[in-house]
């Protein structure tokens, strides 16, 4: 078996710079020590390292950014990398906070050779701007030890390998400080010397999980892993070294997650036409913004679009200090029909979405209606509204009816003087004894002296009104 | 330089006495034949704003414009309905054989949504017809409109109120509506591109109570007159 270990040395460092415009230098630090844990490469850069204090780091980089380490976050974006890795590989085991191992002998199939494989997994960390220590290991432990020290080879000859598990300093082994003293006193340094001693006489003077550890590293037992399963959701959250102010801001860091769903609904084959977009507010309240397409969508262009003109209508009620993007419904992907081989005119279906998605992001879901007759004498209650569907669906087509108007009062209006002529009428209409809202009504089309043509009636107490134009 | 030139020529931008009546710029027929005349057989311009200036509802302005619905609808594009002052009423629509799966009605509350709402579906390649009731209208606003029409070839056709034929407008095709009778409307041309503005005249518009015979008793004369007073 082959394993690799991917070690990110600052996943939350190299998360929160993912969001900023220009790169600044930042370091992690428990909450409650003054020792720095994490150290980005620009902090690097400037002389600040891992184990300082921070008063020194300070005093090197005075406009350092200062980040807590928080468990739950860590193995939340641990996670998050999982997402995107399971795009490569099917096997992934978390350790959080830090690591994520493949099994890389079943993917050897796939990608022909180990090298390919590397370069494969180092594309996808570099075009996420993630920096991660790989290393191959004939067991999980070994893979991770040799990952964690930087030592990684890409290699798959076993001799190799296990040699330089041999060569690996007690100290970097993750074996706890008393059996380590145990083992120094001894005179010990190196995991070869400790492999080389019977296994009955280790077992004797140490711990028998001590000696369990050292044989899972070895592979001289075994070592069980439980595979990590994706959710059916997509979610991925991005937090900001700086307050977000402005709706504005927030669109340069939403850019890169768009893009990350699109490859997954891509590699998902899916569409999706619901986005759920939260935005978190420093006094830990919350925003959920729901930004709906008018059909299924995966194109990042078209949902940032959407956003834009999500955000421009909603000002901002508070700094924002980390945006979270989810995505829980998924449809089938259905196939585009485009008219032209050379792709000038766009798809008019597409189109279609693309304009009506716009159209109620800016104005609302219920700014845009579409007629639809219904079967009701009374006039005011034969039609109704109903909202967008892409699916046409064709109306029944009624035989010679009564002559209407075009144009329907939103509420009869009484008639205020005498009509000029009169054309044709009465139209009794007497309907709606069941439901509580009876009418009866003679309807007559008449014109008025203004010039308009009138649908006018006059209900069972004698009042006139005006009830539609005939345009 | 002379593509550019071609270009005027061939969108009948300018107008030449010489050549008058060879150019002609791409337009819908508006369906009726003495509308038709008028306009000198181009209808309603494609890619292009045209004005009806009316001062109020029901005196047959949507006659005028329902032939060219219908082919729309026919096409399977979509016609807009941006702020109609009344509803307007879908067994009637229907009744003229409209397809309803196409029409969009759109309401807007604020000025600024109703010019991007409208710049919008002008832009897009579904549209086939904007309607429109946009209220006041700044020029720059109507020239922002005319562009947009352009940029996706389709017809815009807005209602405006008979006080602003007097305010200048880019569009390309300016018709003053006022009532006659139940089957006429006066129509007046103030405004078209490759002629000049016409006498008013009149239009037939039958069909606004449907089909009926000419010579028939029309109403029933009954009490109601009289209880009117």
């Amino acid at each position: 078996m082959l394993w690799l270990y991917l070690h990110f040395p600052h996943l939350l460092l190299d998360h929160l710079a993912r969001s900023q415009e220009t790169p600044a230098a930042m370091v992690t630090v428990a909450s409650t020590s003054q020792q720095v844990l994490q150290v980005c490469p620009l902090a690097q850069q400037q002389g600040v390292q891992a184990g300082m204090r921070l008063k020194t780091a300070l005093a090197l980089t005075p406009e350092l950014g200062i980040v807590h380490t928080n468990s739950t976050r860590e193995a939340e974006l641990l996670e998050q990398q999982a997402c995107w890795l399971y795009h490569y590989a099917a096997q992934i085991v978390l350790y959080p906070p830090e690591g994520l191992l493949l099994e890389a002998s079943s993917l050897l199939r796939l990608y022909r050779t180990l090298p390919a494989l590397w370069q494969t997994l180092e594309n996808a960390l570099a075009s996420r701007r993630l920096t991660a220590w790989l290393a191959c290991g004939i067991t999980p432990k070994a893979a991770r030890l040799l990952a964690r020290q930087n030592l990684g080879q890409c290699s798959d000859d076993h001799t190799l390998l296990a040699a330089q598990v041999q060569e690996l300093p007690l100290p970097a082994t993750g074996l706890e400080t008393r059996p380590l003293e145990r083992l120094a006193r001894l005179g010990l340094t190196r995991l070869g010397e400790v492999a080389a001693l019977p296994p009955r006489e280790l077992a004797r003077r140490l711990a028998p999980e001590t000696l369990a550890h050292i044989q899972q590293i070895l592979g001289q037992r075994p070592d069980p892993q439980h595979c990590w399963q994706p959710p059916h959701r997509f979610q991925q959250r991005v937090d900001f070294m700086q307050e977000v102010e402005q709706s504005q801001g927030l669109l340069f860091p939403l850019q890169p997650l768009l893009n990350e769903l699109e490859e997954d609904l891509l590699w998902r084959q899916e569409d999706t036409d619901r986005l759920q977009l939260t935005l978190h507010h420093r006094d830990h309240s919350q925003q959920a913004l729901s930004i709906r397409t008018a059909g299924p969508e995966h194109r990042a262009s078209a949902f940032v679009e959407l956003v834009r003109l999500h955000l421009e209508r909603q000002p901002l009620p508070a700094p924002v200090i980390a945006m979270t993007l989810t995505v829980t419904r998924f449809l089938p992907r259905g196939t585009t029909i485009s008219r032209d081989l050379l792709g000038e005119n766009e798809d008019p279906k597409e189109a279609w979405q693309t304009l009506i998605s716009r159209l109620q992001a800016r104005l609302g879901r219920g700014a845009l209606r579409q007629l639809e007759p219904q079967a009701d004498h009374r006039p005011e209650k034969a039609w109704t509204t109903a909202g967008l569907q892409p699916q046409r669906r064709k109306p029944p087509v009624t035989q010679n009816p009564p002559p209407r108007p075009l144009w329907l009062l939103p509420s009869p209006q009484p008639l205020q003087q005498p009509p000029q002529t009169w054309l044709s009428g009465p139209e009794r209409i007497s309907s709606g004894w069941w439901d509580g809202e009876r009418v009866q009504r003679d309807y007559y089309s008449a014109l008025l002296t203004s010039g308009q043509l009138a649908w006018v009636y006059r209900d069972d107490q004698g009042h006139w009104f005006v009830h539609g134009w005939f345009g | 330089m002379s593509d550019l030139l071609n270009t005027l020529i061939h969108d009948a931008r300018v107008w030449q006495g010489r050549r008058h009546g060879l150019a002609r710029p791409p337009s819908h027929s508006t369906g009726h034949a003495t509308l038709d005349r008028l306009l000198d057989h181009t209808g309603w311009p494609v890619g292009a704003l045209s004005e009806c200036l009316i001062d109020r509802p029901g005196i047959g302005e949507l006659q005028l414009v329902l032939p060219l619905l219908k082919q729309v609808a026919e096409s399977e594009r979509m016609a807009f309905w941006i702020n109609p002052p009344c509803i307007p009423y879908a067994p009637a629509l229907a009744g003229a054989n409209i397809a309803l799966e196409q029409v969009v009605v759109i309401h807007t509350d604020a000025p600024g949504d109703t010019l991007w709402t409208l710049e919008n579906c002008l832009r897009a390649s579904v549209t086939g017809l904007v309607l429109a009731w946009p209220g006041n209208l700044a020029s720059r606003d109507i020239r922002r409109l005319q562009l947009a029409a352009e940029a996706g070839r389709n017809v815009c056709i807005l209602f405006r109120e008979r006080r602003q034929a007097r305010q200048s407008s880019p569009a390309a095709l300016r018709l003053e509506l006022e009532a006659r009778d139940d089957r006429q409307l006066q129509v007046q041309v103030l405004k078209r591109r490759g002629g000049w503005p016409g006498q008013p005249a009149t239009l037939e518009i039958d069909g606004r109570l449907g089909q009926r015979e000419p010579s028939a008793p029309r109403v029933i004369t009954g009490p109601w007159a009289g209880s009117m007073g």
